[in-house]
């Protein structure tokens, strides 16, 4: 039994799997795909991974393949190099199962949609271009997929394309990638001749590596994955259809840039600089994003802002020095996220179409399988002890706790921490406790397998996750072991402030006291100010400076003002003085004569 | 200055100053000129004297001469004037204005 071959074999067997419903209508005659065949597609590339991901698991098997090369230049090849360690065996099987389960869900949320292949097509191509990226070994095959996870996304946001503010936030996912995409081609062209490879092994020996492509890294991270001053495009992109947020915008496309990090890590570990950047950053992210869910009224949105929050803590991770426990948040994180976006699907189908959390209520009775998973969701997304998201949250808490770092920094990330339970309870109190306040007229049917069964497994792997995991795998670095009570406990401390907080609030909605305005309220309803600040002050500052350079400057003023236009203004404005003197009379001739000796006469003497 | 020069200057500006801002007649233009004429003769003239060098003695006759000519041209011009337009008033002179 050659081991390494079956690992080999079975890693591109699965993507083979994937590539068929691709390719299999350009190669068979009349092949017409179906929504339910390439859902059988994705269950069985998952069960296929997961034969890699075992002999991984238990042999501690790594591979890296090379292919065919590229040869661009006579010094510089490009292969087609897979590799499959630790992150890509353990990601391929988790993003598989997330994505079976979506899949499954969407066969019943988009059911009335005439072009359903096609949206199961997008979906699938999107999948192949994360899971790209995720084993690739170079950076060109990383840009590839990054690239191609960036377009997919696009199509997937303006999916409902006749609808103005969908392609708004389409364009607005683009834009904003793109700004992060141009970091990455920073740091590629750094690498590309300083050490003359895309290769992501040659930069780790570098023992200080220079600032520059770490900041060209940095920040195609903040692009892609929403950190603070990219951020506005993970809301917006709530416009696309709720299959689409559950797989890109809360599992796997928004932590390729995590991603991006994790795997650069060597080139991060030796510039302290670069690690400072990456832990404030997210801090400031994952606050930022916190305090915006709190006011937020549409179920999709506090989601929406409650993933960012959960990428800052991811960037927070990474800024300690800990690409093993950022990959693990990303991986309990996956499950979790992307049930809660499932249930919000079937809770806003099944109120058809109601998307606004205060227009919800007592759905416990109507809706229990999905409010059950519901409340599981946002309980590990809380950090309760022992679901899955307490292994890798209250891991990060204890290790910021326990390193010397920015007090600043630490401050924010619990405070966020906090917010988290607070806006988590207040979405599960407002949508499944107390009176309905829905329009009687709806029929609630959740009675459909094609909603509770994927629902349910993302439930268990929301529970069991991050037990199984961290059984498995070992970390690299031993996590702190020793640490005072308070200290140990602070995860849990805040999050049940936060969780009183809430209960408390939820118990001033009950009374009819008019909301007043105040700053704050202000401030985290409209996220921050920062979405009319940058788009309109950054590109009416950009046109009119066009306009200036282009048309003011080069066009109005050397050409005209100061060019021919301008002599012949001068020209004529003497002429104009001196047209009242010329008069043809010989009397004012001879007495200027007279004065213009006078004048001589007078300045020569002196 | 000498008195003589100062005679000299001042029958020169004068009469300069009077051909400038002569308002109704030609000839008293005319006239400011002939004094003009008149005051640069007498300085022509007695400066070889005071200066003791023959060479220039010629110079005085020379401009007699010329402003003879010139008066010829100023009488003649004074003459077409009256008889086209009556009279030697200035304000006659304007077929330059605009």
């Amino acid at each position: 039994m050659d081991l390494p071959m079956i690992l080999n074999i079975s890693m591109l067997l699965t993507l083979a799997t994937l590539l068929t419903p691709l390719l299999s209508p350009l190669l068979v005659k009349n092949y017409k795909n179906s929504p339910s065949t390439i859902m059988q597609t994705v269950k069985t590339s998952f069960l296929i991974s997961l034969i890699p991901m075992t002999l991984f698991i238990y042999l501690g098997m790594e591979n890296i393949t090379y292919f065919w090369e590229w040869k661009l230049a006579t010094n510089f090849k490009i292969p087609l190099n897979f590799k499959m360690d630790q992150y890509s065996l353990m990601f391929f099987p988790i993003a598989l199962f997330v994505t079976w389960s979506i899949l499954q869900f969407t066969t019943w949320y988009m059911a009335s949609e005439p072009q359903i292949t096609k949206f199961f097509l997008f979906l699938l191509t999107f999948l192949i271009a994360m899971l790209t990226l995720t084993i690739a070994n170079n950076m060109f095959l990383l840009f590839i997929g990054w690239e191609g996870v960036g377009i997919m996304s696009f199509l997937l946001i303006g999916w409902w394309h006749g609808r103005a503010e969908a392609n708004t936030a389409a364009l607005q996912a683009v834009l904003y990638n793109r700004i992060g995409d141009i970091g990455f081609i920073l740091c590629m062209a750094w690498s590309a001749t300083t050490i003359n490879s895309w290769d992501i092994q040659q930069l780790s020996p570098l023992n200080q590596t220079p600032l520059l492509p770490l900041i060209g890294l940095i920040l195609a991270a903040t692009g892609k994955s929403a950190q603070f001053g990219l951020h506005p495009w993970l809301p917006a992109a709530m416009e696309g259809p709720t299959p689409v947020s559950a797989l890109l915008h809360s599992s796997t496309m928004v932590v390729a840039g995590i991603f991006l990090l994790i795997r650069t890590h060597p080139m991060l570990h030796s510039n302290p600089t670069a690690l400072t950047l990456c832990l404030c950053l997210g801090a400031l992210s994952t606050l930022f994003a916190a305090t915006c869910a709190l006011t937020q009224n549409d179920i999709k949105k506090i989601i929406a802002f409650s993933t960012s929050s959960q990428l800052g803590l991811m960037m927070v991770t990474i800024g300690l020095d800990l690409p093993q426990l950022a990959f693990l948040h990303i991986s309990t994180h996956a499950f979790f996220k992307a049930m809660l976006f499932l249930c919000s699907g079937s809770i806003i189908h099944n109120l058809n179409g109601e998307q606004d959390i205060r227009k919800m209520g007592g759905l416990q009775k109507t809706l229990p399988t999905t409010t059950s998973c519901l409340t599981i969701g946002n309980l590990a997304l809380m950090g309760t002890p022992f679901l899955a998201g307490f292994y890798s949250k209250d891991l990060i808490i204890e290790s910021m706790n326990t390193s010397y770092l920015n007090t600043w920094a630490l401050s924010l990330t619990l405070l966020a921490t906090s917010f988290t339970a607070t806006y988590s309870i207040r979405m599960s109190l407002l949508v499944q406790t107390g009176f309905t306040r829905t329009t009687p007229t709806i029929l609630i049917n959740e009675n459909n397998p094609a909603i509770t069964n994927p629902i349910t497994r993302l439930a268990l792997g929301s529970i069991t996750a991050g037990l199984l995991i961290t059984t498995y795998i070992l970390p690299t670095k031993t996590p702190p072991m020793t640490m005072p009570t308070t200290t140990k406990t602070t995860a849990i401390i805040i999050t049940l402030l936060g969780i009183l907080l809430a209960l408390e609030l939820s118990k001033m909605t009950h009374t009819l006291i008019k909301p007043k305005q105040n700053p704050l309220l202000n401030f985290s309803s409209t996220l921050g100010y920062f979405n009319p600040l940058t788009h309109r002050l950054s590109s009416t500052q950009l046109l009119t400076t066009g306009q200036k350079i282009a048309s003011h400057l080069i066009d109005l003023s050397w050409y005209k003002k100061m060019g021919p236009e301008g002599l012949a203004t001068l020209q004529l404005k003497a002429a104009k003085i001196s047209t009242t003197l010329h008069t043809g009379l010989i009397k004012t001739y001879l007495m200027s004569f007279a004065l213009s000796i006078l004048i001589i006469l007078i300045s020569s003497t002196q | 200055m000498t008195f003589l020069h100062l005679s000299f200057y001042s029958a020169f500006t004068l009469s300069s100053l009077g051909l400038a801002f002569h308002r109704i007649h030609l000839i008293s233009a005319l006239l400011c000129l002939e004094s003009m004429m008149l005051s640069m003769y007498m300085a022509l003239s007695t400066w070889p004297a005071q200066t003791q060098t023959t060479s220039p003695s010629l110079t005085p006759i020379l401009m007699l001469t010329f402003s003879a000519c010139e008066a010829g041209i100023g009488l003649a011009i004074l003459v077409a004037s009256s008889r086209t337009h009556g009279s030697d008033h200035l304000h006659n002179l304007n077929l330059l204005q605009c």
